[in-house]
């Protein structure tokens, strides 16, 4: 069972008199364990996709299963808790809570979840240390450069164990030195076995992955296969 | 505990924004302080009101021949009627069996009394039978009331009121001095317990004569004429005051198909009018200063829509890792509960604190009340969820993306 497939999905933005269409018909499979890049231009509709692979959103047409789930029939708060369970996400623009420490921000997903005190905490401390924060742990994100806080985003979409790592841009905002860092991580955390998708409009960063979608115009228009999944 | 976790969110967002929040607070307090200033304020004028009125005692009612006059119509009709008669006394002892007691009592004020050289003017002057002593609640601080002999005779003697004591024998004994009530001398036998002042009225700035002698000095009581009767217990009192109207009717010839052209008044009807009478002066001063609590409350509404705007991205950062439409709603509801409440909180105790001052202005005493502070409570976390649950629900509603891309 692939981990994510989607069938003819669609989306369509309202806007009065006219309709937009973002996507028109996106099928995919990808498999547990498997490292994807979405690239295309701005306006190619790789956002509103990542959207719906994130459970950010639902699709107008089409269907969506994750881990076997029927996502794209489901109400908000079961999407809420998709989100909380299967899905992490690191934005570009890193998306912290500016006035909590480090070890809140990647405490935040487990409240959600209902997790208890104790057991959170030494999760996210767990989180942090796996990427390389731990002296940091009580800064907040303005105490930290930006590939500090990138990091934090990345421990905030380890700390549940997702079943998808999901990165719009994760170098967008960051020097090229830092960026190569992250991009190692991502690939650290490929090799111990998450999937990661992630959107991009820079080839090198595209590189990384294993394959790579591009989109046009709301349909894949082409698969490339950079290296074979191991 | 998810509910504590957001909670401490809800006060922490609050911390963050403290001025803001400090004069949201302040919007809640100042219609708080109102409500509850008003609210005790009132409640401690109706107190010393009923504790004035107490002073009749239980089964005591006094016959009077206006009543409380409750409208024009009313006042009309009362004015027409015929004085009370001495005699009445003497009728209704013998005609009601659950009559214990039976005083008569007119009122007069002296434009002045002296003593040596001090004088003391508009003093109030009660001239009662002896019995007036075991009907109402007046005691006995020093020496003796009058008895019914001196009654009987019209002496001279006078049961005076502290304020007559401390005015005109600073530094002595009353006891067995002379006054002069206007030209005429009185030997003082007894000192009233303070009563203190009610309603800016001095009530120790009295005088007890007997009634005989009031009648010799002062001429026989037309209008100003009252009889207290008390019944033998509480369970007969209706009894007594059914006898008493059937004697005071068969004396004032009142045809069988006629009402009653006097009034019998207890302490629970005259308290019940007079809730009557100050019902709309109380229920307005609450309608009008409870203004001010909407206005608390839709400067909470208004704080939570700009804060709902402005944090906009963070609700749906919080939507992207998984928060559910009730977490968001809670986390927003509990802010706007907290100011409100909290608000509440700080009004009640100002608000209690300016009711006493009010209520000392005017003399009366009071004491907390539970019902302002349930009251205050209720109203003030009332108000935080109505006026916040519609930014809460707002906040809550919002698509994860279109917050996310929010600017």
């Amino acid at each position: 069972m692939a981990l994510i497939e989607t069938n003819d999905l669609w989306k369509t933005y309202d806007m009065g008199k006219v309709q937009v269409h973002a996507l028109r018909g996106v099928s995919m499979k990808i498999e547990k364990g498997d490292y994807i890049a979405i690239m295309g231009p701005s306006g190619s509709g790789k956002s509103t996709l990542m959207n719906l692979i994130g459970c950010l959103d639902t699709p107008t047409n089409g269907t969506y299963h994750l881990n076997g789930k029927l996502v794209s029939e489901m109400h908000d708060d079961e999407l809420a808790e998709i989100r909380n369970r299967e899905i992490g996400f690191v934005f570009q623009t890193f998306n912290l809570m500016p006035r909590s420490t480090a070890l809140h921000n990647v405490e935040l997903p487990l409240i959600y979840g209902g997790m208890s005190r104790e057991e959170r905490l030494n999760k996210a401390r767990h989180a942090l240390e796996t990427v390389n924060l731990g002296e940091r742990m009580m800064h907040q994100p303005n105490e930290l450069s930006g590939g500090q806080r990138q990091r934090v985003a990345i421990a905030r979409a380890l700390v549940n164990d997702p079943s998808l790592l999901l990165a719009d841009e994760p170098t967008g905002n960051i020097d090229t030195k830092t960026g190569d860092e992250i991009m190692e991580l991502f690939s650290e955390l490929h090799r111990r076995g998450n999937t990661i998708i992630l959107v991009t409009h820079e080839m090198d960063v595209a590189q990384h992955a294993n394959r790579i979608f591009y989109i046009r115009d709301g349909l894949i228009e082409k698969e490339e296969i950079v290296r074979k999944a191991s | 505990m998810i509910y504590w976790d957001i909670f401490m969110m809800a006060v922490s967002a609050l911390w963050a924004n403290r001025l803001r929040s400090g004069l949201t607070l302040l919007g809640v307090i100042i219609g708080v302080t109102s409500v509850i200033t008003i609210i005790s304020a009132i409640e401690g004028f109706m107190g010393s009101v009923q504790s004035e009125i107490d002073k009749l005692g239980p089964t005591t009612f006094i016959v009077d021949r206006m009543g409380m006059i409750m409208s024009e119509d009313d006042f009309l009709e009362a004015i027409k009627r015929k004085p009370l008669e001495i005699e009445y006394a003497d009728a209704i002892a013998d005609g009601c069996k659950d009559c214990e007691k039976i005083a008569l009592q007119a009122y007069s004020f002296a434009p002045e009394i002296k003593y040596r050289d001090k004088k003391l003017r508009n003093v109030y002057i009660r001239g009662t039978s002896s019995e007036i002593i075991d009907i109402v609640e007046q005691e006995v601080d020093q020496g003796r009331f009058f008895s019914h002999e001196e009654d009987h005779d019209g002496r001279h003697v006078a049961f005076v009121g502290t304020t007559i004591q401390k005015q005109l024998f600073p530094n002595s004994d009353p006891i067995g001095k002379r006054i002069k009530i206007g030209n005429i001398k009185y030997d003082i036998i007894g000192i009233a317990k303070e009563q203190g002042a009610t309603f800016g009225h001095d009530a120790d700035k009295v005088i007890f004569v007997p009634f005989n002698t009031f009648v010799k000095d002062f001429g026989e009581p037309r209008r100003n004429l009252h009889i207290y009767v008390k019944a033998k217990s509480m369970a007969v009192l209706d009894n007594a005051m059914d006898q008493t109207r059937v004697v005071l009717r068969a004396y004032r010839h009142v045809p069988y198909d006629k009402d009653d052209d006097f009034s019998m008044l207890t302490a629970e009807s005259i308290m019940n009018q007079f809730k009557a009478i100050t019902k709309f002066m109380r229920v307005g001063l609450v309608g009008i200063t409870s203004i001010s609590l909407v206005v608390g409350g839709i400067i909470i509404m208004n704080i939570m829509m700009v804060s709902v705007t402005e944090r906009t991205r963070e609700i749906g950062i919080r939507k992207s890792i998984g928060a559910r439409q009730k977490d968001i709603l809670f986390q927003f509801l509990f802010e706007s509960v907290i100011l409100s409440v909290g608000g509440g909180a700080i009004g009640i105790a100002i608000g209690m604190l300016l009711g006493s001052v009010l209520i000392g202005l005017i003399n009366m005493d009071m004491s907390p009340s539970m019902l302002s502070i349930l009251l205050g409570l209720g109203i003030s976390s009332g108000i935080g969820l109505f006026f916040g649950i519609y930014p809460a629900l707002k906040a809550a509603r919002l698509q994860p993306v279109k917050a996310l891309s929010y600017e």
